[in-house]
């Protein structure tokens, strides 16, 4: 089931046109990535599905809520560098972003106990904001955002400014989230994606050029590489093999040839049957998958 | 509502925790006292600066009670504005530049009571820390010159709070239509200034002008009963304070919010 549904996005400050047309569909339950370089129009993005920002033109609806009523009670949001009243404590601030979001004061301080835990600063929830580490207040940002249970959340770079340990633990986070909300994320780092998603959007220059789930991006776009090397210059053996139909493109570099191929079990028992038969001296034999970065570097350079 | 309050009590808050509910009043209770005191000891004041040559006899005629309220009215309404204005400018502005609106109005908040909270907790403050200084004055007036009647005291009072009032409105007016504090406050100092002086210069067209409504508190404690146009003064006034907020909350809801 689609929990949100995108048509024709577009947005433009003044002349330049950030978002281009923009339509894709989200489903129920997943994690989602917007993935795109810097300045793709990721921020724009999000903040026009949170009803930050208007679209010039274009329709963004939720599915199960009437036209017209508040979605705000519905999404959670967390902005690239979440800012707070810095006079609050962290305690203080999560009750009454809880309160705004209709919770009843009980509620809102039994929800934010339970989330101070959840993200790991409970030990600092008497402190004020403003002597937060900023992982601290990123981690504060995404309790803040799913305080009052929303059916969606979403995160603008919410693991860009930590350090590897706080990167790992948010990622962690945002994969248990997803077993109670949908939950759409932007990053520009790829590794992030590729490990919590289902689901990438990859978004280039204002457009989506590219989506789907990984296995579907996997099977659209990666290809086996082999890499073999020898302990003498590598084209005295394979100059001939290269010419086989199976294989894509090839290179030989010193001792060292690395082809693309097509059909992989051909190419393999080939390869490996002369090797035996001949005797080559072979130092490594190593077969592998284009990454989801070939896949990024390909799709935003078309 | 329970937002409304929950709002609120967060503006209230954040006061205390700033000391604004500490350093407002105290600074309108010294612009009240400064006036009495001063006027009282000015020959003490005089002679002891010095300078003057041996035998000077320096005669000054005790000012009425009143003249001396006057003039500590007319500090309130000079730096007491001045304060106003700087202490209320950043109240949306302020927020939306740091980017914590960003925050707060993704939930979902009513933005009429966004503005509206700002507004009421910082119109106690101000009604609160008006009333010490006058207060104050009027105290020091008592014991140094003579009594001035309670009644007609808090008349005054409460008709040129509602001045104070009309300056605060502007201010929020203007702090939800720009993003830069400073912007904000200079728009609402600029506006006070030419509002004052037009319908001073033109008191005849404007009488019912908020800006006449420090003449009426005069009125009040000079004659002890309202006069002509007071009342429809007043009434505009509050109703020009209600527009404002709404037209507040119009323009603050138009803008967008993450530029």
């Amino acid at each position: 089931m689609s929990i949100i549904k995108v048509d024709n996005l577009v947005k433009s400050f003044g002349d330049i046109k950030v978002i281009k047309n923009l339509s894709f569909m989200l489903e129920q339950g997943k994690c989602i990535a917007l993935l795109g370089p810097n300045g793709a129009g990721k921020t724009t993005t999000l903040r026009m599905l949170s009803g930050l920002m208007k679209p010039s033109s274009g329709d963004i609806s939720f599915s199960g809520i009437r036209a017209g009523t508040d979605i705000r009670s519905f999404i959670g949001y967390l902005p690239q560098h979440p800012v707070f009243y810095e006079w609050m404590s962290g305690e203080e601030f999560l009750v009454y972003v809880g309160q705004l979001a209709r919770l009843s004061k009980k509620e809102s301080k039994k929800r934010a106990d339970e989330l101070l835990e959840l993200v790991g600063i409970s030990e600092s929830k008497k402190r004020r904001i403003g002597k937060y580490s900023g992982g601290m207040k990123q981690r504060l940002g995404i309790a803040q955002a799913i305080i009052h249970r929303p059916k969606m959340i979403m995160l603008d770079e919410p693991v860009s400014a930590l350090d590897p340990f706080g990167r790992r633990e948010v990622l962690q986070l945002l994969d248990n989230l997803k077993q109670e909300t949908t939950v759409l994320f932007s990053t520009h780092i790829l590794n992030d994606a590729e490990e919590i998603c289902d689901e990438i959007l990859f978004l280039h220059d204002g457009e989506i050029v590219e989506s789907g789930t990984m296995e579907q991006l996997n099977s659209r776009h990666t290809q086996s590489k082999m890499e073999v090397v020898f302990k003498e210059p590598a084209k005295k053996f394979l100059s001939e093999f290269a010419q086989m139909p199976a294989i894509e493109t090839f290179s030989f570099e010193g001792n060292k040839a690395s082809f693309v191929v097509k059909d992989l079990d051909i190419v393999k028992k080939t390869l490996l049957k002369e090797a035996v038969q001949k005797d080559w001296p072979l130092v490594k034999f190593e077969i592998s998958r284009t990454t989801l970065e070939d896949i990024f570097m390909k799709v935003v350079k078309k | 509502m329970s937002q409304w309050v929950s709002l609120f009590k967060k503006e209230m808050l954040e006061m205390a925790r700033n000391f604004k509910w500490i350093w407002v009043p105290i600074t309108f209770i010294l612009l009240g006292v400064m006036d009495p005191l001063t006027t009282f000891y000015m020959p003490q004041i005089l002679d002891a600066a010095g300078g003057l040559p041996e035998g000077t006899v320096i005669e000054i005629p005790t000012p009425a009670p009143v003249d001396v309220l006057m003039m500590s009215l007319s500090q309130f309404s000079t730096i007491g504005v001045l304060l106003i204005i700087l202490t209320s400018m950043g109240a949306v502005a302020g927020e939306r530049k740091s980017g914590v609106a960003e925050l707060i109005l993704v939930k979902p908040v009513s933005y009429g009571s966004f503005i509206t909270t700002k507004w009421a907790a910082m119109l106690c403050l101000l009604w609160v820390s008006f009333l010490a200084g006058y207060l104050a004055s009027w105290y020091y007036i008592s014991v140094l010159f003579e009594q001035i009647p309670i009644v007609e005291v808090f008349i005054s009072f409460a008709i040129y709070g509602i001045w104070l009032s009309f300056v605060l409105s502007v201010t929020i007016f203007f702090s939800s239509l720009f993003k830069s504090p400073g912007a904000a406050g200079a728009a609402s100092l600029a506006f006070v200034i030419i509002l004052s002086l037009v319908s001073g210069t033109l008191a005849h067209i404007f009488e019912w002008s908020p800006a006449q409504l420090m003449g009426y508190a005069e009125g009040v404690l000079r004659t002890g009963t309202l006069q002509d146009h007071s009342v429809s003064s007043i009434v505009f006034s509050v109703a020009c304070c209600i527009v404002i907020l709404m037209g507040s909350t119009y323009v603050f809801k138009k803008k967008e919010l993450a530029s």
